[in-house]
């Protein structure tokens, strides 16, 4: 059976969600060997789900950098003959994957919303088209957040990276930790999102935000919103904003702009919340409310907190 | 400064996406410049503005000319120059063959950055700039929301998952704009004038082979169906039966 090498992430003391998933997908590919970069990481990657773990630790693996990750992960492709890499689409992910890809010779495919022994499958124009390949050369993927349920977590054999890490023009100065508390929109299980049909920005904050925390859910918005400066671009959710999978969605006061649909149609349920039963999002929606947001998203709010 | 824009030309977002024997119908397409790299344009001519040197938009395209105009507004928001590499048989998904053809082209202009956007709104894949980054043997940071410059050094600040992840550079560098980065500014009448004089070169380059892997059948994702309308009299009774719903059919609470 030819390998498999999946670079795992942590976040603090556990390996993230998307790391397990990606690890299970491997597992029915060939051998797979783990690797997880950081500093003071080891214990939390001992967690991945691989047979075989490699843990690169050092004071420079601290924060990720594209320089030395591409060339650590080069090293244990070449040290297990390895044919394919696979990673999670994080924002890591998404920026090691081709520059590995580059730096292996191989070939690559990003943002995976399939893969396995029949093949990959991407999204092309923000989904709006899926593309199928079968490569017969080696690849390195990176595969989307909830496409695969997470591998257990368990321990195989775990060994210290041994190889050379190089120099790095790059240094991270900081982490700006921004909303801390709230969860990741593209990690989210659940995301609440609003649109111009808040009216202004403290209805934003008064509506979707409390409900986003009853919910434990990620805060998102349409991009008509961003525009206005009501909420930075970071939760902007479409085409031109975060692509989100979760397991509910719920757009309120959003119509449903096929640019806004390309960024969250892949949610397994959505849920619209909208005063025009015209609106293009009703279309998309497994459950679909035609009402006054304002008189609507109270009552769900007090009815969940109870 | 020595400034590089990467320009990718992609298919309008109203375009009409058809398949037609597993592959995408493209006869159609109309093509623009690719939104986010409108704002590694505008980052590169405030650079230039603040600093001096000069700023070369490079594009990788067909023998189709219809795209010039789109790139001469990227002249007019204040770019020196253009090349447009021509090739027959063009593709914008075969970001290996791509990277390797541009930094080809590139590696010769002593660039101080290389600039462009994070994405290309056709294939999404991201992966044309880190692997010319590492064809050209330089770092790179992606999804930049924010670029300082001093001297020469290079702050940059990349969005992560709850946060962001502030880099501090020297050039030769390639950097990745998301979409907050810069406010791209509508050029006035002179500069769209000026910009019709500025050097627009078409140079002829051969198709490079890659390590990209071909697309056996693309097809449209299967239609969600619309669900169901939950009514009732209030906005109470209305909630919960959504409640109900997402509880014991959709178990999502
Ligand atoms: C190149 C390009 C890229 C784009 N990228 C994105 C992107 O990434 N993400 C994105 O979201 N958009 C994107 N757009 C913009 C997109 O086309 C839409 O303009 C945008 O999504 C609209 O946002 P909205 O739904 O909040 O606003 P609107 O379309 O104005 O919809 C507001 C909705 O609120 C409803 N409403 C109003 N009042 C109430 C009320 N009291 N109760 C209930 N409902 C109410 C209305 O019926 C309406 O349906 C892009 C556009 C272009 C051209």
């Amino acid at each position: 059976m030819s390998s498999v090498v999946v670079v795992g992430e942590v976040d603090g003391n556990e390996v993230k969600d998307v790391s397990q998933q990606v690890a299970a997908v491997a597992a029915g590919m060939g051998d797979v060997v783990g690797i997880v970069m950081g500093k003071n990481i080891a214990e939390a990657a001992m967690k991945l789900s691989t047979s075989k773990i490699i843990i690169a630790e050092d004071d420079t693996l601290e924060n990720y950098d594209p320089v030395r990750f591409s060339s650590i992960v080069t090293q244990v492709v070449e040290q297990t003959n390895a044919t394919r890499v696979l990673m999670g689409a994080t924002t890591m992910g998404k920026d090691l994957g081709p520059r590995l890809a580059a730096e292996l010779n191989w070939g690559y495919l990003g943002d995976c919303l399939e893969a396995g022994d029949e093949g990959f499958v991407r999204p092309n124009y923000a989904g709006k088209v899926l593309a199928k390949s079968n490569p017969t050369n080696p690849v390195v993927v990176s595969i989307r957040n909830n496409a695969y349920p997470a591998g257990e977590s368990w321990s195989g054999t775990v060994e210290n990276f041994s190889g050379n890490i190089p120099d790095s023009n790059l240094t991270t100065a900081s982490i700006e930790k921004i909303g801390a508390g709230t969860v990741e929109l593209t990690e989210a299980n659940i995301v609440v999102s609003g649109g111009r049909g808040l009216e202004s920005p403290e209805n934003y904050e008064e509506h979707i935000r409390p409900l986003a925390n009853a919910l434990g859910a990620a805060a998102g918005a349409s991009r008509a919103i961003v525009d206005a400066g009501w909420v930075p671009h970071s939760h902007q959710v479409g085409q031109t904003g975060k692509t989100v999978t979760p397991d509910l969605y719920l757009a309120i006061g959003i119509s449903g702009a096929i640019q806004h649909l390309g960024g969250m149609s892949g949610s397994k349920f959505i849920v619209a919340i909208n005063k025009d039963a015209e609106a293009p999002i009703f279309k998309v929606a497994d459950y679909g409310i035609i009402g006054d947001l304002f008189e609507i998203v109270p009552v769900l709010k007090s009815k969940l907190d109870n | 400064m020595n400034i590089v824009v990467l320009v990718k030309m992609v298919p309008d977002t109203e375009s009409r996406l058809e398949i037609v024997d597993g592959k995408v119908n493209e006869s159609g397409f109309k093509y623009m410049v690719n939104p986010y790299d409108e704002f590694a344009v505008e980052q590169a001519v405030q650079f230039k503005e603040a600093s001096g040197g000069k700023v070369t938009l490079v594009s990788l395209f067909s023998n189709d000319t219809s795209i010039d105009t789109d790139l001469r507004k990227m002249m007019a928001i204040g770019a020196d120059e253009a090349i447009v590499l021509r090739q027959d048989g063009y593709r914008g998904d075969r970001p290996s063959a791509n990277a390797k053809t541009i930094s080809d082209a590139i590696s010769e202009m002593n660039a101080d950055l290389v600039i462009g956007g994070v994405q290309g709104i056709d294939y999404y894949q991201g992966a044309t700039g880190p692997m010319i980054a590492h064809m050209l043997g330089i770092p790179h940071v992606s999804g930049v929301t924010n670029l300082e410059m001093n001297g020469e050094k290079f702050t940059a600040k990349r969005q992560i998952e709850g946060g962001l992840q502030v880099i501090e550079c020297s050039g030769p560098v390639l950097i990745t704009c998301q979409k907050d980065m810069t406010k791209v500014r509508f050029p006035a009448l002179k500069d769209i004038m000026m910009s019709k004089r500025k050097p627009f070169e078409n140079r002829e380059v051969s198709l490079n082979e890659g390590n990209d892997v071909n697309t056996d059948e693309c097809s449209l994702p299967p239609a969600r169906g619309g669900g169901v309308i939950i009514d009732g009299e209030s906005a109470e009774e209305k909630v919960d039966k959504l409640i109900e719903k997402l509880k014991t059919e959709a178990k999502v609470l």
